[in-house]
């Protein structure tokens, strides 16, 4: 057992594998993570925030850049998280596999960490292509993983310091006339603390005959690369994976990079009125009840109700708006909103404008038929309630006969359908 | 250096006690060993099925490529890597297009056409590349001395 733990360890020795690389590409994946981790964090106390939380409605794309910056970390853990994993492989053949209680827990920690931050990042995109063939929910799964994984992450940062900090800054790099041109030279810099523990490939130990020996001796006979070729292909292979996955599908939510959205759940401009859809009036079941004759939006702001008609909302003054709908997915799309300001529509109604609101879709079913608006929200100028998208009468699909459009929020927040508004008693 | 790794230990901890909390107060307790298997089935994945083809594809090109400058091996390397890697993201997408979304502007892109675009752009890409290091390494090769390589 020890030697076959050996002679995996040797076939798996190369010149990637060390603590130097470890930290390199641990730091990026670490800082990968606490991205997703901040900006996830920020989208989910958006939906279900503490009661004392307010938010900052400015810049009005904020929450296009949080949540797209999410589903991006989130995508360039993939090559990071495999470039890790590749680096620090013949870890997993340590002998003996369990050398105390600390180490015992240690490496369970590490394959937790492992499995959970595959898990989380694999839902993660799956959720993205809203496909969900796992026997678990998605969002509060996503959730719970969250913490495991920073918390594995502080633990493994805990235990390995002092590797980390001895392998942070690159080890002196040999002298020019060391390197040849094409480099031949097979230029091993000594930092490895771990050095005296990792047999080489050159320690040639006695081959075992049948057909593991052959195997084993026909890997033994593969020429190995030079050390430096080795080291820079691997770093340029992670950088271009990054710079693929990244690159391919950020034109969903950054404009810049639609042209060469080749990979992107979603494309900006396809749907209704140029605008992506989510949810649609079929799933919410509002067919009938948004396209009523005698539908009304209802305001229960001040001592009375109020409630207004569609031509009522159309007669009063309107405001046009430029606002992203960015959904938690991590798309978002650019749009031109028109439709009548909350804040007047609150104040016509007798309302003050410092109450949260409750808003009520059509909707019959479903987690967000009944949200909640916070009152920096409810008085900011660019919230509407919209009638008209990009110049057409807003599309069932996005809402008709009236949603609502404010800065900062996901789409989900941004009732569809609109029916009811209340203020939430203090 | 010893309070910062008691620190970090300790916020970790508590990190994971959080997470298992979470985990427990949202999810239905049915479902938590559906995800205990997709946690080890992640780990088994990478562990006894990536790996081992991570490796035997190192082993193969080396050999195939016994002949060619190490750059070069790395170059096609680097292109199976980027296109399995972009294959693994993808293929998803593909399979759940094929299932049907639930509104027409979910996956709306032609995601396999894209992939076979995407290979077909490494392999011109790599054989550039390669050419070239080739070329260099020969014009290298040949400067100093005419001894072959």
């Amino acid at each position: 057992m020890r030697r076959l733990m050996y002679e995996a360890r040797a076939q798996l020795a190369s010149p990637v594998r060390n603590p130097r690389m470890a930290t390199v590409i641990g730091r990026l994946l670490g800082l990968a993570f606490l991205v997703c981790f901040g900006t996830g964090l920020y989208s989910h106390f958006l939906q279900q925030p503490l009661p004392w939380m307010t938010f900052p409605t400015r810049p009005a794309g904020l929450y296009q850049v949080t949540q797209g910056t999410h589903i991006v970390a989130g995508i360039a853990c993939f090559p990071l998280l495999l470039a890790k994993l590749y680096v620090v492989f013949p870890q997993l053949f340590q002998y003996p596999p369990v050398t105390s209680f600390a180490n015992f827990l240690e490496r369970a920690s590490i394959a937790l960490f492992v499995g959970a931050s595959l898990v989380e990042i694999t839902i993660g995109l799956l959720n993205t292509y809203q496909w969900y063939p796992f026997p678990f929910p998605f969002k509060q799964v996503h959730f719970a993983l969250a913490f495991v994984i920073i918390g594995s992450l502080a633990v493994h940062i805990g235990v390995k310091l002092p590797l980390i900090s001895a392998n942070w800054r690159a080890a002196p790099v040999p002298a020019p006339e060391e390197r040849h041109p094409v480099d031949t030279g097979n230029v091993e810099t000594p930092t490895d603390a771990h050095a005296e523990n990792e047999p080489s490939a050159a320690e040639g130990l006695p081959r075992t005959r049948g057909l593991t020996g052959r195997v084993l001796s026909y890997i033994d006979r593969t020429p190995e690369l030079p050390a430096r070729t080795s080291r820079r292909g691997f770093l340029t292979t992670v950088a271009l994976s990054v710079a693929a996955v990244v690159g391919l599908t950020a034109g969903q939510t950054f404009a810049p990079l639609d042209g060469v959205n080749l990979f992107g759940p979603r494309k900006k401009g396809v749907g209704q009125q140029g605008v992506p859809v989510n949810r649609t009036s079929a799933q919410a079941k509002v067919s009938t009840t948004a396209l009523a004759a005698d539908w009304v939006l209802t305001l229960a702001v001040g001592g009375t109700e109020r409630s207004f008609s569609r031509a009522e909302l159309v007669a009063l003054p309107q405001t046009d708006v430029e606002l992203p709908i960015a959904c938690v997915e991590g798309w978002s799309q650019m749009a031109s909103w028109r439709g009548v300001r909350l804040r007047d529509l609150v104040d016509l109604a007798g309302g003050s404008p410092d109450a949260d609101l409750r808003l009520i879709s059509l909707e019959q079913r479903g987690g967000f038929k009944q949200t909640e608006m916070g009152s920096e929200y409810v008085r900011d100028s660019l919230t509407l309630v919209a009638l008209e998208l990009n110049g057409e009468t807003l599309d069932l699909e996005h809402g008709y006969p009236a949603r609502m459009i404010a800065p900062g929020r996901p789409g989900v927040l941004q009732t569809k359908w609109l029916s009811r508004i209340e203020a939430i008693k203090a | 250096m010893r309070a910062a790794r008691v620190l970090l230990i300790a916020v970790g901890v508590l990190g994971l006690a959080f997470g298992a909390y979470v985990l427990v107060d949202t999810v239905a307790l049915k479902r938590l060993p559906g995800l205990a298997l997709w946690i080890g089935g992640a780990i088994v994945l990478h562990d006894a099925v990536i790996s081992p083809l991570v490796f035997g594809l190192g082993v193969l090109t080396r050999r195939a490529g016994h002949r060619v400058a190490g750059s070069i091996i790395v170059t096609v390397q680097a292109a199976i890597v980027l296109g399995s890697l972009m294959t693994l993201i993808v293929l998803p997408a593909i399979v759940a297009q094929d299932l049907g979304p639930k509104n027409p502007s979910i996956l709306p892109l032609d995601y396999a056409l894209n992939l076979g675009l995407f290979w077909l752009a490494l392999a011109v890409a790599s054989v550039l590349v390669s050419l070239w290091f080739y070329v260099r390494t020969r014009r290298a090769n040949q400067r100093p001395s005419r001894i072959q390589s």
